[in-house]
């Protein structure tokens, strides 16, 4: 697979900071993969997330080096229409982004800036609507449904620009537990149909692992590891060095592990599922 | 239940066949027919528009309890143009003297005149209320964006509709916010209170600040520049939705006659003036015992 | 040992919106010495408004609460500022002030205390929360949002409410921090005797912090008590679509397997595996 975003030693630093947000990095990420970005707060998620899709450098002001290529061209070769057509972002508070009177404008708002013909955006709708399950709210204010419609309101609202690309910066932090899965739910869906690029910025371990291909760790502008979710969890003690705090199913395998107590040689289990499946094993083979 | 449309005042049942008036069409009325009472000097004209608008509300199923609101509001205003242009109307030894209060004299043309300017802000209030209980937000840019206003206009329009609503939930917050720590403005001075007022401006400026900051970000990632793109047309998926129909461009026509109409009758033939109106000649029967 | 004696009790309160939304109905609630609550449900279940109204903020429609033995109803503003404190989620919300120690003074100055205490008070919440002095002159409005929270909840501490509320204290920190601020917490309830109440959607935090857990649905309460034992309530969970820690989950998907239902920690679930595996051995 070929690589769809690909950092060259790219560094970032905001004017009004000493240290660079990002230092360095290089990073690869395939098309058509899901990859979850963690790390504490102010390791540089969401300089990665803008430098993605150009509001780093154009909205932001700071030094910039190295490369950032995206589809092959680099982001400041795109001019800003160009590479939002390719670059979808949503953000963490969806109600920051919300400027029209109903959800239905908002959805619109976006295709009508592209300047797409009103079939394209009627045909769009009918695709996105059902997906992201908005159609019930489409003549409500979209500051008046609930947190989790605003974030699949926001969601629908940057999908029905068809970007192969989607950025997700923290987009479940306002949520409630439903509102959550729900919206993971709709990620997994076009994961599963669309065969998307997705890029998670997310805290939320538990709903992330199951999804993602490839996990990456920023840790204060570095990339510490990078690597297929399975490997990448194997290494938990360096991640927990790290501040990443692992779901507790994988915690739990990893001590067993660790105490002899499960194969030194068997994968992590990452889901509760999983660990269901294996805790029965180590206990018997019943059920 | 009845299904409810959530307007800027109110809720009006969706079936209401205004909505079936293009949005251009309401904002049109709004603008011409609250120029009628400014040509209109006659009292009982003007109540008779009050009239007009009432069974307007009525067809449109607006709840016309939304008018109680305004029953205080109009009295007081009522009794304060009243009070303005009597008692403290001066000294006139010219105009009549209907009676006194503590040798005050109260004239009758000042009452007369009270009347006229009462009768002709009325019914500018009702037509007021019945746009505001029939539109929402949408219908008024969608008028707007009809009528050929450039899109960043009506687009700064709507992003300060969304932020005076957006103001108004942080002001409660920050209200309650003050409460919790202990503010209590029961039995504290005048002054204390505005110097506590304007404290509120400092949470709701940083909250704004943030806000934009975030909007503008929001809106360049989904590929608007205030600029225009190049070569782009901005289609405009909203309005496709509302058909200018015939009928509405013979409403249009029709509002527009009632105005020639009545600013011939007022300017070509002299007529729906206060001077000679029926309201005239009755206050001076009542106040004058036509005297004057 | 003797039953504490209830701080805040809340009988048969119902509370309806100006717009005749119902968002508590009948909530009966005590909160005594000694609680580490977790106020958990979804969005729009009441437990914002339930709160508000503990501190006095709304007044019940119906019912009544009693704080420190006062009706909130007839209960003047300041009077229940200084019992219980209500720290907003936003902390931009609640900094109303040009400097970080006006801030902090802001409400002792409201009560009308005398100008040493204030001094006196704003400097012992400083100090709680971690304050230093070199922030004192600052604006509140250009510290990092960490700093910003701090502030928020030292301008609450200033005021030495016996219970403080606390709504979702961890979102937008990460886990590290969110860690932090429960620590802190912490130290506040067993240090100074305060009563802490956390409005939270973060699971793994109540399991480890709350010992006390009150789930919120529709307006109504669904379950109350000890975390462990709330959390054991899958189908009433369910009901009100909240999820369990992932640890508590496998626990009570190998329920059979004789693990407990109520189980909230990886240390928890390592002890039991391993009598489980021994006794199996034997």
């Amino acid at each position: 697979m070929s690589a769809v975003i690909r950092f060259e030693s790219y560094t970032w630093r905001y004017s009004r900071t000493k240290q660079p947000a990002l230092d360095a990095i290089d990073l690869e990420i395939e098309e058509g993969a899901i990859v979850g970005v963690i790390g504490p707060n102010g390791s540089g998620k969401t300089t990665l997330a803008y430098s993605i899709n150009g509001l780093i450098p154009r909205q932001e002001m700071g030094v910039r080096k190295g490369k950032v290529y995206v589809m092959g061209r680099e982001v400041m070769a795109y001019t800003p229409a160009e590479l939002c057509q390719r670059v979808g972002l949503v953000f963490s508070d969806p109600e920051a982004q919300f400027t029209a009177m109903t959800v239905e404008d908002e959805v619109v708002f976006g295709m009508e800036n592209l300047g797409l013909p009103i079939e394209e955006i009627e045909r769009r709708l009918a695709w996105v609507v059902p997906l992201t399950e908005i159609g019930p709210l489409m003549d409500k204010p979209p500051y008046e449904v609930s947190g989790g419609q605003k974030q699949r309101v926001a969601l629908a609202s940057v999908l029905a620009m068809r970007p192969p690309i989607l950025v997700l910066d923290e987009p479940t932090t306002m949520l409630d537990p439903l509102g959550r899965r729900r919206v993971f739910q709709v990620l997994e869906r076009l994961k599963r149909e669309y065969q998307s690029t997705i890029i998670v910025i997310e805290h939320s371990l538990e709903h992330l692992i199951p999804l993602a291909d490839h996990m990456v760790l920023l840790y204060y502008g570095k990339v510490l590891l990078a690597d297929e979710t399975e490997p990448f969890f194997e290494r938990l003690a360096f991640l927990m060095e790290h501040d990443v705090f692992p779901p507790g199913v994988v915690e739990f395998f990893y001590h067993l592990k660790q105490a002899g107590e499960y194969p030194a040689d068997a994968p992590l289990p990452l889901t509760v599922e999983d660990g269901t499946a294996r805790l029965r094993e180590l206990l018997g083979g019943k059920g | 239940m009845q299904k409810m449309h959530k307007t800027i005042l109110g809720y009006v049942p969706e079936a209401s066949p205004l909505y079936e008036v293009h949005p251009f069409v309401r904002l049109y009325f709004l603008m011409v027919v609250s120029i009628f009472p400014m040509i209109i000097g006659a009292p009982e004209w003007n109540l008779a528009l009050i009239l007009v608008v009432l069974v307007l509300m009525k067809y449109g199923r607006v709840s016309l309890s939304t008018l109680k609101l305004y029953v205080p509001i109009s009295i007081s205003m009522g009794m304060l143009i009243l009070l303005s242009y009597t008692l403290l109307g001066g000294i006139h030894p010219e105009f009549h003297v209907v009676f006194r209060i503590l040798g005050f004299p109260i004239y009758y043309e000042r009452i007369e005149a009270a009347v006229e300017v009462y009768t002709r802000i009325l019914p500018m209030i009702f037509v007021m209320v019945l746009f505001l209980s029939t539109s929402r937000e949408r219908d008024v840019l969608v008028a707007m964006r009809w009528a050929r206003i450039p899109f960043t206009v009506t687009y700064m329009t709507a992003m300060a509709l969304r932020a005076v609503g957006m103001v108004i939930e942080d002001f409660s917050i920050v209200r309650q916010a003050e409460k919790a720590r202990g503010f209590d403005p029961h039995g504290k001075s005048l002054g204390y209170k505005l110097r506590q007022f304007v404290m509120y401006i400092i949470p709701l400026m940083a909250l704004s600040l943030r806000r934009s900051e975030e909007f503008t970000k929001a809106i360049v990632a989904r590929g608007y520049s205030f600029t225009g793109l190049k070569n782009v047309k901005r289609p405009d998926y909203v309005l496709s939705k509302y058909p200018f129909r015939t009928r509405d461009a013979v409403l249009i026509l029709i509002i527009t006659g009632f105005l020639i109409g009545i600013l011939y009758l007022r300017y070509g033939l002299g007529m729906l003036t206060l001077e000679g109106s029926v309201t005239q000649r009755w206050l001076r029967q009542w106040l004058l015992g036509g005297a004057a | 040992m003797m039953k504490p004696e209830p701080y805040v009790v809340a009988e048969n309160v119902t509370f309806r919106y100006p717009d005749g939304t119902v968002a508590l109905r009948d909530i009966n609630l005590r909160f005594a010495e000694g609680d580490f609550v977790a106020l958990i449900g979804q969005n729009g279940s009441g437990k914002t408004t339930l709160s508000k109204c503990l501190n006095g903020l709304f007044k019940p429609t119906e019912g009544r609460i009693l704080v420190d033995g006062l009706d909130t109803r007839h209960t003047s503003i300041t009077k229940m500022a200084v019992r219980v404190g209500y720290v907003f989620q936003n902390p931009d919300h609640q900094l109303f002030n040009s400097t970080v120690w006006d801030e902090i003074a802001y409400g002792p100055r409201n009560i009308q205390l005398p100008k040493a205490e204030v001094e006196e008070r704003v400097r012992e919440a400083a100090e709680v929360v971690g304050l230093d002095e070199s922030t004192f002159e600052q604006h509140p409005f250009f510290l990092p949002k960490g700093l910003r929270q701090r502030v928020a909840i030292a301008s609450i501490l200033a005021l030495r409410p016996h219970m403080i509320i606390v709504d979702e204290p961890t979102t937008g920190q990460d886990v590290k921090q969110s860690l932090e601020i429960m620590d802190f917490l912490t130290r506040l309830h067993e240090e100074r005797g305060h009563i802490i109440v956390i409005i939270t959607h973060d699971m793994p935090i109540v399991a480890r912090y709350a010992r006390r857990t009150v789930l919120m649905a529709h307006s109504q309460i669904l379950a109350d008590g000890p975390t462990r034992s709330v959390f054991a309530q899958t189908d009433v969970l369910a009901e009100a679509f909240v999820e369990p820690p992932q640890i508590t989950q496998l626990a009570q998907r190998c329920a059979d397997l004789g693990f407990a239902a109520g189980t909230l920690s990886v240390q928890e679930m390592l002890e039991q595996f391993r009598s489980l595996a021994a006794r199996r051995r034997a």
